[in-house]
């Protein structure tokens, strides 16, 4: 069920054969995987499959045990921590559960990267920061603390902080977990917003159905350590694969084998 | 006609013990190449701390944050446990030389070295180890668990920087300042305990006759490093944390035991490194 994206012959990022063991526990196993610049790819599968394990390998956060990981034309899984920055710079990446930093305000958070990444100073940096924050309605809230917010107000300073740095990928772990489903349909929006205005690449982790296919261009379903199927909204509905059309039914029984079940 | 049933010999005694001991022995294998790898790990942590000190990066202002709630905030715990331990020191030693001697002059002046050069660095630096290692590392444990450590990674920071460099400094800063108070309640609770239960001439027993210059000199070394030694272990027990709330807990009990087993054997080595040293002036 693979297939070539039309516009983008060469993909934007390539997991080559990659595995990760966590102890005796092999998460996953010669994962291989494209990823083509502008599109919208989710990663779909159950709890504990690999799937944000995946993308956390793609920034260094993680390292794999046998593989290649490939970006931009240039292989980044043997590169030390100090020469990840320019590739954290390009990716982005807006965590599950937000981890804005609770001892700053919602500016200084966002102004954080821009600090770091950009050299700028506190004052220059903060200004822009509210102006990142203005972009997602948040700006009436820049000088208070996270844990005064909303989960989904949370997550949405995630997000500006994530885009200050204007990444070319930004990678979304579960976005619309714990959100209601106006906040969780906003998300949607603006992840789609990014691809279609901004031609941002996203790829992301969800269990969210109805994120999944409202705005995927693509959909990779991972199983057992590795990609079972790829393809887009419709190739994946339609699907004769059971183990598939179980996980996208969300039927408890049938084919699929979850561990601990 | 059935199959004729077909039964695997159970091994012998011999060669089920030989099994057993072979596991054993890589269960303890792996233990010690654990050991090593955490060791070699917590060796990289305090030098890129150090490297962190000159390369910068820390948040503004958090180093007297640091200072604030690793010293402030333990003066009251250290006062109050540096004094009873020198009010029941004193008064075991005192007990101790009426049932032997009954000559309690002496009391003081070995007292005062002995605070110096060892009780109140070590103690204090114990009683820090609980309360300011438990917190570091639940804090930095936290951090990781919920994926803020990473947050810093993906924001260009290093989280040895962030995290640890300030705490580091105020440590060092904080355990000699309240070495110096702790000893001082001590020696002071000691004295007055002499004096009221065994009528010890006060100005006898607060002679510093015998304290020398070794003695101050291996006190501050000992309370250098011991609060260098605290946030290096705490924090590298936090950064370790994995899981949930049960991985911060399991980070911040290895903190606790990690951070104090280091007091004791940093107590031993500089001991013997200043006996070797000093000699006659430390006794």
């Amino acid at each position: 069920m693979t297939r070539e994206h039309p516009d983008a012959p060469r993909p934007l990022i390539s997991f080559k054969a990659i595995g990760k063991t966590f102890g005796t526990k092999q998460v996953l196993k010669d994962m291989t995987l494209d990823v083509y610049a502008g599109e919208v790819l989710f990663i779909i599968g159950t709890s504990g499959v690999g799937k944000s394990v995946t993308i956390k390998h793609l920034i260094g956060l993680l390292g794999i045990d046998h593989g290649e990981i490939w970006f931009d034309g240039k292989r980044i899984d043997p590169l030390p921590e100090r020469e990840l920055a320019p590739v954290r710079k390009r990716i982005g990446m807006v965590f599950q559960n937000s981890t804005l930093f609770d001892s700053m305000t919602l500016a200084e958070n966002v102004a954080l990267p821009l600090r770091k990444h950009k050299g700028m100073r506190q004052k220059q940096a903060l200004a822009e920061a509210r102006a990142r924050l203005q972009q997602v309605y948040m700006a009436d809230y820049a000088d208070r603390y996270p844990a005064e917010l909303s989960d989904g107000m949370r997550k949405r300073a995630a997000i500006a902080r994530t885009l200050t740095l204007e990444p070319e990928v930004v990678l979304f772990d579960e976005p619309t977990t714990g959100l209601d489903p106006v906040n969780a349909r906003r998300i949607d929006r603006l992840i789609r917003e990014l691809s279609g205005t901004h031609g941002v690449t996203s790829v992301v982790v969800s269990h969210d159905l109805v994120s999944i296919f409202t705005i995927a261009d693509r959909i990779a379903f991972i199983y057992q350590g590795g990609v079972r199927a790829v393809g887009t909204r419709a190739e994946i509905q339609g699907s004769p694969d059971p183990v598939v059309q179980q996980f996208i039914a969300g039927k408890a029984s049938g084919p699929m084998e979850t561990p601990g079940f | 006609m059935p199959p004729t049933p077909t039964t695997t010999p159970r091994p012998g005694l011999v060669a089920r013990a030989a099994a057993a001991a072979a596991d054993r022995v890589e269960a303890v294998g792996q233990v010690a190449v654990d050991a090593v790898r955490a060791a070699v790990e917590l060796w990289g942590v305090f030098v890129s701390t150090i490297a962190g000190i000159y390369r910068g990066g820390r948040p503004r202002g958090e180093i007297v944050r640091q200072l604030h709630a690793i010293g402030n905030r333990s003066l009251l715990f250290i006062t109050v446990t540096l004094g009873f331990i020198g009010m029941v020191m004193i008064y075991q030693a005192c007990m101790q030389f009426m049932r032997v001697t009954g000559d309690l002059s002496q009391i003081g002046l070995q007292f005062l070295p002995l605070i110096v050069s060892d009780f109140g660095p070590t103690l204090t630096a114990m009683m820090l180890a609980t309360r300011v290692g438990a917190g570091i590392a639940a804090e930095i444990g936290s951090m990781k668990v919920t994926e803020q450590v990473d947050a810093l990674r993906m924001s260009g920071v290093l989280p040895v920087d962030y995290l640890i460099v300030p705490r580091f400094v105020a440590s060092i800063v904080m355990t000699v300042v309240l070495s110096t108070l702790g000893g001082a309640v001590m020696y002071l609770a000691g004295g007055l305990t002499a004096h009221y239960q065994f009528g010890v001439n006060t100005e006898l027993f607060f002679d510093p006759e015998l304290l020398r210059p070794a003695h101050l000199i291996l006190g501050l070394t000992k309370a250098v490093a011991y609060g260098a030694a605290i946030p290096i272990v705490s924090g590298f027990c936090g950064l370790r944390a994995q899981g949930s709330s049960e991985g911060v807990g399991t980070a911040t009990t290895a903190a606790v035991i990690g951070s104090s087993f280091a007091v004791l054997l940093l107590d031993l080595i500089l001991s013997v490194i200043a006996f070797v040293l000093f000699g006659e002036q430390l006794r």
